[in-house]
């Protein structure tokens, strides 16, 4: 006898049990079945890619309310919503982020710029400026709980992580105690004659104190010993730094040059890496509260964002209206950006250009995950990483950018034709690295 | 250090948490709603979760990348042939699991039986009633039927040559759309799903919705004989009578591309469903493979002596075997990857058109005459010297000779079945397991809901392959390309410079920039490397006379055993100490020593070599042993 048996599908175990139930979904994972999964799989990707761009509403409000351009944001260290921003007529204004609302206007703060502004414990804060004051304000009030007179006009303040004390820098720097009105101690550098431009304290060796100055220097002080530990003349002056917030020994520089250095302080002969993208001087830097990141903004009208380590193609926000960016700031919680700029407008922006605020479900989770890693594995298709690369750039901005890549590669040549018609060996060429640091005095 | 760890208030040490985890213990779990009724949506995603961990048997197949000195590099590599090879586990595990449904077949018991004896009567016999009705006769009017299935087995279409088209369920037997076009319909084919179809019809091609209401005219295609729909591409082809194959981009309505294949009226195509390329049959016996992105054919081959009545492709293999039928009665299966002659070639008994086409299981139904014929998988393509037909696995022979011709014989995807259409309607028989048992819902399902359908359209159209990619070979994609067999100026100019740095010349560097340059150029240029010694000079004092190419093979070991040998070590030693690319005057010196002490040696082997020959002198015969000496 034959045995015969024909395939039969059981309609129950592919139809739904109850009207309204999910149909069940059967699968069948022999690659014959799914011709073109590779193919189908860029697509995808591609997609994925083109989405994200597709998405990419990276600007949230921005905040009015001064008059002057902006010259200075401050974050509460503690909070997430909380930010001060200083500008050029002398105001101050105390900003919630969620509400978008004004906690505290004083819009006569100080007369002339306001320079620099830095909280303090207790819901107060400090601010500077070239009138030559240094003030301390409570969260409610328009007057100051307390002014430290000083002798000339102050560019930068700095709070101490944990204790009463607080630095400023002028043509010094100086440490002052909440609780005396004059500075308790003075330290600079002893060849030292220029403007100090900032001065921040490391974030978790809360006695090492850096500083930036007009004279091309990067110096580093400790607070305890009451002295300039060290200084490192540049090619270019700096015109903003922040300490990493993971690495306590790395520090990023914002420089003229238009290039970004973080420099590991052990070894302050050769900066760690270069970051290069803006076409005009950096005038501000801030890290990201995790450390991986770091947002800088530019004369260029751009704010960048740049991952830790990739010194190239960082992301780019721009809008029309936005002037030179003088102060930037990552907010507490690393989703968001702010940016303030000449045109007197603080800008909250997302720190990820096509991140989706609001509740994600689950499922939408799964999905954009989903969509990360397409594009994490295809990234090296052309096509995808063209999409994924490519940024629109405001027409002047995109011009100096070719135009300075014109001249250096004219640099370049010429170098080499000068290489070329020298005696053999007589000149090498020196690698961008070693270019930025010209002398490091101890 | 410590005074930072002290600060962050790092983890304290394990054994004064467990003293303090007797106040912790007294509280138990309480079940937490709110958690639990949130959980559902906000469960960690999969790709967050803790993989399974690998097992012992597939740990061996991780590749460790032990070479590469990047810490990095080597982790992400490892770690990505590890998730491989997990994944690898994972699928073969979930291919077993999910391997639900049975597969049909008939086997004999005795050696005697034969399964073509069976007849369909004897199989739905056998069967029973449910699994029976695939058995049908339908009587049609209306002359020769084409017949279609979508892809998911479920809806068939049918077009009589006379006009007669026609769309239905096929399971249960609804009818979706009729029409009477009244004109010669020569091909039909549904596009993405049921909702579309698309008729040759005697002029042009025309695309009708659901309900048969008519969508389209497509006046590009003049007098089509013969449609497929490419459905990851959303192309629809089309060849006619001029012999022109058209391309229509169903999604974007445009006419991709026209093909002239110069070689008359076509009436035979199919395609590929593994990598989309379209086979068609010419009236001169050959058959061509046409991709959207060639004007010309891809392959070429004289298949059959007259005209090429049917193609199919081997869907089981991944493409890899197609079947042609001519009118010289012959049936041969044909490798898609050598071209050189027919793997198996056999004659059919009927004469006139036979068609042919593959299940998705690998079974080859044979249509000719009177008759259909059923052949299975392995010794279809197993290469056969005589030119005799494969073992039948099954026959059936149409009920009347009047409805010969045979126009159209499909198998049911997903069934146990065959349908084919003839002058007097359709006909469908069981084929035991010629079907594919387990369908995948993503791709095509018997059983979709109509939004399942809808979503399934969609999603199709998001990942709708570009036409640019169709290729013989569909794994092109994802791949590196090819390295280039054109060499670059820049790369002419390093093997030139390479080139004259070994002759020892060194005058011209041509315009390779310094920093591009290997480290015995930089040297060269800068001055610094020692061109008055030749590489390797010593190796040749000590080991003599050898060629080339044999010390090159040497192992490093041998080498420096062989270095060793000879007089003078510790001086040779010196030198190999030395470093070359440095002018030294001292290595200089004993170099040169060296040179000496090698020639003078030389001049006295060669001294005692000519007083030997004076002296003596050679024998000269086998005699001379024999002579006194004086």
């Amino acid at each position: 006898m034959v045995k015969i048996s024909v395939l039969q599908h059981a309609p129950d175990a592919h139809l739904p049990v109850r009207p309204g139930d999910p149909t069940p979904t059967s699968r069948n994972l022999n690659p014959l079945m799914h011709p073109f999964a590779r193919a189908r799989e860029r697509t995808r990707a591609l997609n994925a890619a083109k989405m994200d761009r597709m998405f990419a509403k990276p600007f949230i409000d921005s905040l009015e309310g001064h008059i002057d351009a902006v010259e200075v944001i401050a974050r509460q260290p503690d909070s997430l919503t909380t930010i001060a921003s200083g500008s050029w007529e002398g105001g101050i204004i105390l900003h919630n982020l969620s509400t978008r609302q004004q906690l505290v206007k004083l819009p006569h703060a100080h007369k002339g710029k306001v320079s620099g502004l830095c909280f303090a414990a207790e819901d107060r804060f400090l601010s500077c400026g070239v009138d030559r004051n240094i003030k301390l304000w409570g969260f409610d009030g328009s007057e100051p709980l307390n002014i430290f007179p000083g002798k000339t006009a102050f560019n930068s303040i700095d709070h101490h992580l944990n204790e009463p004390l607080f630095a400023t820098a002028s043509n010094t720097v100086q440490i002052w105690d909440e609780t005396k009105s004059a500075p308790i101690s003075n330290l600079t550098f002893p060849t030292s004659t220029e403007t100090i431009t900032a001065v921040r304290f490391n974030l978790s060796e809360s006695s090492v104190l850096a500083s930036i100055g007009s004279d091309r220097t990067f110096t580093l002080y400790d607070i305890r010993t009451g002295k300039a530990e060290r200084r490192v003349v540049m090619q270019m002056r700096s015109n903003s730094l922040a300490w990493s917030p993971t690495f306590p020994t790395t520090v990023l520089l914002a420089s003229e040059d238009h290039n970004l250095y973080t420099f590991d302080i052990r070894h302050l002969d050769t900066p760690s890496h270069i970051y290069k993208a803006h076409v005009a001087a950096v005038m501000s830097c801030d890290w990201s509260p995790t450390g991986l990141e770091f947002v800088s903004g530019g004369w260029d009208r751009t704010v960048k964002i740049w991952k830790e380590g990739q010194g190239h193609s960082p992301e780019v926000y721009h809008t029309k209206r936005m002037q030179r960016v003088t102060s930037t700031v990552f907010s507490g919680d690393a989703r968001f950006v702010l940016s303030g700029s000449d045109d007197g407008n603080v800008r909250i922006w997302k720190a990820k250009a096509s991140d989706k605020l609001g509740i994600i479900t689950a499922r939408e989770r799964a999905a954009m995950e989903y969509r990360d890693s397409l594009k994490e594995r295809w990234r090296v298709d052309s096509e995808v990483s063209r999409v994924a690369r490519t940024r629109h750039l405001p027409k002047s901005v995109h011009s100096t950018s070719k135009l300075k890549q014109t001249m250096l590669e004219a640099q370049r040549v010429k170098e080499e034709r000068r290489r070329k018609h020298t005696r053999a060996g007589e000149s090498k060429p020196k690698p961008e690295r070693k270019k930025v640091v010209i002398a490091e005095q101890t | 250090m410590e005074s930072l760890i002290a600060k962050a208030d790092a983890i304290s040490p394990l054994f004064k948490k467990r003293k303090t985890s007797h106040s912790s213990s007294q509280k138990k779990k309480v079940s937490d709603y709110t958690a639990q009724s949130i959980s559902k949506s906000t469960s960690t995603p999969k790709s967050l979760r803790h993989p399974l961990p690998l097992s012992s048997a597939s740990e061996k197949n991780v590749h460790t990348y032990k070479h590469i000195p990047n810490k990095k590099l080597r982790g992400e590599l490892t770690r990505q042939s590890a998730n491989s090879v997990r994944a690898k586990a994972l699928l073969e595990d979930a291919e077993e699991m999910l391997a639900m449904e049975e597969k049909g077949g008939m086997e004999v018991e005795g050696e005697m039986e034969r399964t073509w004896r069976v007849g369909q009567r004897d199989i739905v016999q056998a069967v029973g009633q449910e699994a029976g009705r695939g058995r049908r006769e339908v009587k049609l009017e209306g002359g020769p039927y084409r017949v279609r299935y979508t892809r998911n087995g479920r809806h068939l279409a049918i077009a009589g040559r006379t006009g007669h088209v026609s769309t239905f369920d096929w399971q249960t037997g609804t009818v979706h759309a009729e029409l009477q076009l009244q004109e010669t319909c020569r091909d039909i084919t549904f596009l993405h799903d049921q909702t579309y179809f698309a008729v040759a019809q005697k002029k042009y091609v025309y695309i009708y919705d659901h309900d048969g209401v008519e969508l389209h005219c497509l006046k590009s295609h003049v007098e089509p004989t013969r449609l497929e729909f490419l459905p990851y591409h959303w192309l629809l082809a089309s060849v006619g009578n001029a012999g022109y194959l058209k391309y229509q981009d169903t999604s974007t309505g445009t006419l991709l591309s026209s093909h002239r294949t110069k070689l008359g009226s076509c009436t035979t195509m199919t395609q590929n469903v593994h990598n989309a390329v379209i086979h068609l049959g010419h009236q001169n016996g050959c058959i061509t493979l046409w991709t959207p992105n060639l004007p010309h054919p891809a392959v070429q081959i004289l298949a059959h002596l007259g005209p090429v009545t049917s193609v199919s492709v081997d869907p089981s293999e991944g493409g890899r075997y197609m079947a042609s039928a001519g009118r010289d009665g012959s049936v041969k299966v044909w490798d898609c990857r050598n071209w050189k002659g027919a793997v198996r070639e056999w004659a059919t008994r009927g004469t006139g058109g036979t068609e042919v086409e593959w299940s998705a299981r690998g079974f080859l139904g044979v249509a000719s005459g009177g008759s259909v014929n059923v052949y299975h998988p392995p010794t279809i393509h197993t290469p056969h010297l005589h030119h005799s037909s494969p073992p039948l696995y099954l026959t059936h022979p149409l009920p009347s000779t009047s409805s010969r011709p045979i126009t159209s014989i499909r198998f049911t995807p997903f069934q146990d079945a065959l349908t084919f259409g003839h002058s007097s309607g359709l006909s469908s028989i069981l084929v035991p397991g010629s079907g594919e048992p387990n369908f995948d819902s993503s791709e095509a399902d018997p059983f979709e809901s109509k939004k399942a359908r809808r979503e399934h359209e969609v999603r199709a159209l998001l990942d709708k392959i570009q036409p640019d990619m169709i290729a013989l070979d569909p794994e092109f994609v994802g791949r590196l390309a090819p390295e280039s067999k054109l060499t670059t100026r820049a790369e002419m100019l390093r093997e030139k410079n390479s080139g004259e740095g070994q002759g020892g010349k060194g005058k011209k560097e041509g315009e390779v920039p310094f920093a591009r340059m290997s480290r015995m150029e930089r040297l060269r240029v800068a001055g610094n490397m020692d061109l008055s010694e030749v590489v390797g000079s010593d190796d040749e004092g000590a080991g003599g006379d050898e060629g080339g190419d044999g010390r090159r093979k040497e192992s490093k070991e041998e080498r420096e055993k062989r270095k060793m040998r000879g007089k003078g070590k510790s001086l040779k030693r010196y030198l190999r100490k030395q470093r070359k690319n440095v002018v030294d005057p001292a290595a200089l010196a004993i170099r040169a020593k060296l040179e000496k002490q090698k020639e003078e040696k030389k001049r006295a082997r060669l001294a005692a070599a000519a007083a030997t020959a004076g002296g003596v002198g050679e024998k000269k015969s086998a005699l001379d042993r024999f002579k006194r000496s004086t």
